[in-house]
């Protein structure tokens, strides 16, 4: 079991060892980084392509009828016919479009994207980059992506695009706020920004998501983490009935592929993010490291095209009220729970916690209930009366 | 009650949806067309075909000109057949029914007197050329009344025993006027 | 000095040379938008030699606010007073003599000001890692940080007070 854990560790090292045989001695750290990004370069867009079609299949499931199964077999060609297609397309700009804009916005919103992969450690030892800050890393580079969404928009002219594009900054910057917040708990109690370290923080089974302050703060950043994708249910700016297409309306053929792109590579890493900080990174009983990663990110990858397959979209007063009303106060508990979680000793810290938890929420959900409007009563719609 | 709950119905149901979708035929009714097809519904029409009884020789229409005077879109063409004289015969030489004209109204099969025109139930007749290959000629709308039986069984066996009331009728008045 | 010295210097000069072109352009482009775009990557750039000073952590906020919160502000601001972005405004050049005479004189001072100045290299390159940032705001700089958050407060209200319709 132990080989097969570092399996991927050995065929690098093995790689090196066999080009260090006949390379200099300056070219290995060339050599050693250009592994990592050259698995990271294949494995990333593979893995959009490869999620379009699971998406696919899956809500077809849901929606009673099979995905796409004509193109190879169990359709597993269907991306490739996709990129084809997408490739062979027309590149339309429209006249009065501000080229500068138009033409870059897709170029930069994929290079976020791309750099989270670095940070994301795949199984002991299988990290890209071991950085200090890697999960601020991947905070700032998620609230980067904001700006590339509206210059989209703005570039393309359109007045849906226009709508499209201020709606996704409202709702990103909104929901950037509790999922920042989400975060701290885990880094009072691991200690340190590094993925690396807070994989290893949660060892054996006493993954973060087991600890009251982890659950609450579990749903909050995946709920966050998939309002930043822009995925149903809050998927209002690319709304795909309601404002045409939002902000990639004006967009065809490869600058399309890559805003799709963009976001099943944000996707994969938003739900990866989230198997590391909580649900315990490579971390489990007997299975090799990096299967237990992909089985998480995956389970949460499944969780979010159910949420595609079954819920409507969210209204935008509803989105932000969400975001700002709900997420934020209990995002703001939770960093006091687990303040509090930290520093009693077990089992009064869970009770405690707990407790607290518990009243936040039931004073949240009191807060936020739906206005049913008072019964109508008409003067003279009761004429035989 | 509370908030998420309908939420959670909700996808309880979905997820409920595709994992018996792997189980139960109800739950998947996709059909992989064109591997299985479903068979068409007897009053199902597309395109008309003529009728022969034996051969294709003794074709039914007599080219009275009836369904081309009826056809909305004037898509059938007919010329009257005659033999070495000049005389006319009841058989028709050209029958010509324009497939990108027609439209599968079935009016045709209304009016025919002599039960020689049915629509047919084939709808996978692509073609490539635009103007040539959709214009179809007599032999190929000829189609057996087997063929006919095949695919409406019921209107078949009436006209069969409308035809067969009609022979047994002339046989009746023939020999009735030899007697 | 070895290849990799080269190579880090040689990527240090090309990043400084980025920032202060995108720098240039954000002031001499005539779109506000296309200025407002430049910005952003002249504030990444600033990030990225941030890292090259070994402040990884004041990078990634750095990132994470201006990039990520400041600029989406600024692209705002540009777009809701739509005069300001469209092209085609007059922009005056007229004083153009005298602006030049008083950039070449705060030139002269800054670059005079900074030759005297004795800078001295940091013998032990200090931490600024997120632990000691914490204890020093809420600890040394606790008042400073108070003042602060209440200045906050301040903006969200009267935010929310203009933003309200009149009822």
């Amino acid at each position: 079991m132990e080989n097969a854990d570092q399996i991927f560790v050995i065929l690098k090292r093995s790689l090196m060892t066999w080009a260090g045989v006949f390379l200099p001695d300056w070219s290995l750290v060339f050599l050693s980084i250009l592994i990592s990004i050259g698995a990271i370069a294949v494995f990333g867009p593979v893995t959009m392509m490869y999620l379009t079609l699971l998406e696919r299949k899956l809500v077809g499931r849901i929606q009673n009828r099979y995905g796409p199964n004509r193109v190879g077999f169990w359709g597993l060609l269907q991306p490739i016919a996709d990129g084809i297609k997408m490739l062979t397309k027309e590149d339309i700009i429209p006249e009065k479009a501000d080229r500068f804009a138009h033409f870059l916005a897709p170029v930069v919103i994929v290079i976020p994207a791309l750099l989270i992969f670095s940070v994301i450690p795949f199984g002991r030892g299988m990290v890209a980059v071991d950085l200090s800050i890697g999960l601020l890393f991947f905070l700032a580079l998620s609230s980067t992506t904001t700006i590339w969404i509206f210059v989209a928009a703005w570039g393309s002219r359109n007045k849906f695009s226009l709508l499209g594009g201020m709606r996704a900054v409202a709702q990103m910057i909104s929901y950037e706020i509790p999922m920042v917040l989400s975060v701290v708990p885990v880094l009072i109690v691991a200690g340190s920004f590094s993925t690396v370290a807070i994989v290893e923080a949660q060892s054996g089974l006493n993954w973060f998501v087991f600890t009251p302050w982890g659950i609450a703060g579990f749903l909050i950043f995946f709920l966050t983490g998939v309002a930043e994708v822009n995925r149903t249910p809050f998927d209002l700016p690319e709304g795909e009935s309601e404002i045409v297409a939002g902000f990639h309306t004006e967009y065809s053929g490869m600058k399309f592929a890559l805003f799709y792109m963009a976001e099943f590579m944000n996707t994969f890493s938003i739900s990866a993010i989230v198997a590391t900080v909580y649900l315990g990174g490579w971390q489990g009983p007997w299975l090799p490291s990096w299967v237990w990663f992909f089985a998480k990110t995956y389970a949460l990858i499944f969780v979010m095209m159910w949420f595609r397959g079954t819920l409507p979209r969210l209204r935008v007063d509803q989105l932000m009220g969400f975001a700002w009303k709900f997420l934020l106060p209990l995002a703001l508990v939770n960093l006091l729970i687990a303040g509090i979680w930290t520093e009693f000793k077990t089992p009064a810290n869970n009770i405690v916690s707990s407790l607290i938890l518990f009243a936040a929420l039931v004073i949240l959900y009191w807060a936020n209930r739906p206005e049913i409007p008072k019964k109508r009563v008409y003067r003279y719609a009761y004429a035989d009366e | 009650m509370i908030f998420g709950l309908g939420v959670l119905k909700g996808m309880m149901v979905t997820l409920k949806n595709f994992v018996l979708s792997y189980f139960t035929k109800e739950r998947l009714t996709t059909v992989q067309y064109p591997e299985e097809r479903i068979p068409e519904k007897e009053r199902f029409r597309n395109f008309p075909f003529l009728i022969y009884d034996e051969k294709p020789e003794d074709l039914r229409c007599v080219s009275c000109d009836i369904c081309a005077k009826e056809c909305p879109p004037k898509c059938i063409t007919i010329v009257r057949d005659s033999d070495e004289q000049g005389k006319p015969l009841k058989r028709p030489k050209v029958f010509d029914i324009d497939f990108s004209i027609c439209m599968n109204c079935g009016i045709c099969e209304e009016v025919c007197p002599f039960d020689a025109i049915f629509m047919d139930h084939e709808f996978e007749l692509a073609e490539y050329g635009r103007f040539e290959d959709l214009n179809y000629h007599k032999d190929d709308l000829l189609k057996s009344n087997e063929y006919f039986a095949k695919i409406r069984p019921q209107d078949a066996a009436r006209i069969d025993a409308k035809l067969r009331e009609k022979a047994k009728l002339k046989e009746t008045e023939i020999r009735g006027h030899n007697t | 000095m070895n290849l990799f010295d080269s190579l880090a210097s040689a990527s240090f000069y090309a990043v400084l040379v980025g920032v202060l072109a995108t720098a240039t352009l954000t002031v001499m482009v005539r779109n506000l938008f296309h200025a407002a775009i430049f910005l952003a990557f002249t504030l990444i750039g600033v990030a990225i030699v941030y890292l090259f000073l070994r402040a990884e952590f004041l990078a990634g906020i750095q990132i994470l606010l201006y990039v990520g919160a400041i600029m989406t502000l600024v692209i705002f601001a540009i777009m809701l007073t739509s005069k300001i972005g469209d092209p085609q405004m007059p922009q005056s050049n007229r004083q153009g003599i005298p602006v030049l005479m008083a950039l070449a004189a705060a030139g002269v001072f800054l670059v005079s000001m900074i030759l005297k100045m004795p800078w001295n290299a940091a013998l032990v390159i200090q931490k600024t890692d997120a632990v000691e940032l914490g204890k020093a705001l809420m600890g040394e700089f606790v008042l400073p940080f108070e003042i602060v958050s209440l200045v906050l407060l301040a903006a969200m209200i009267g935010a929310i007070v203009i933003a309200r319709s009149d009822q």
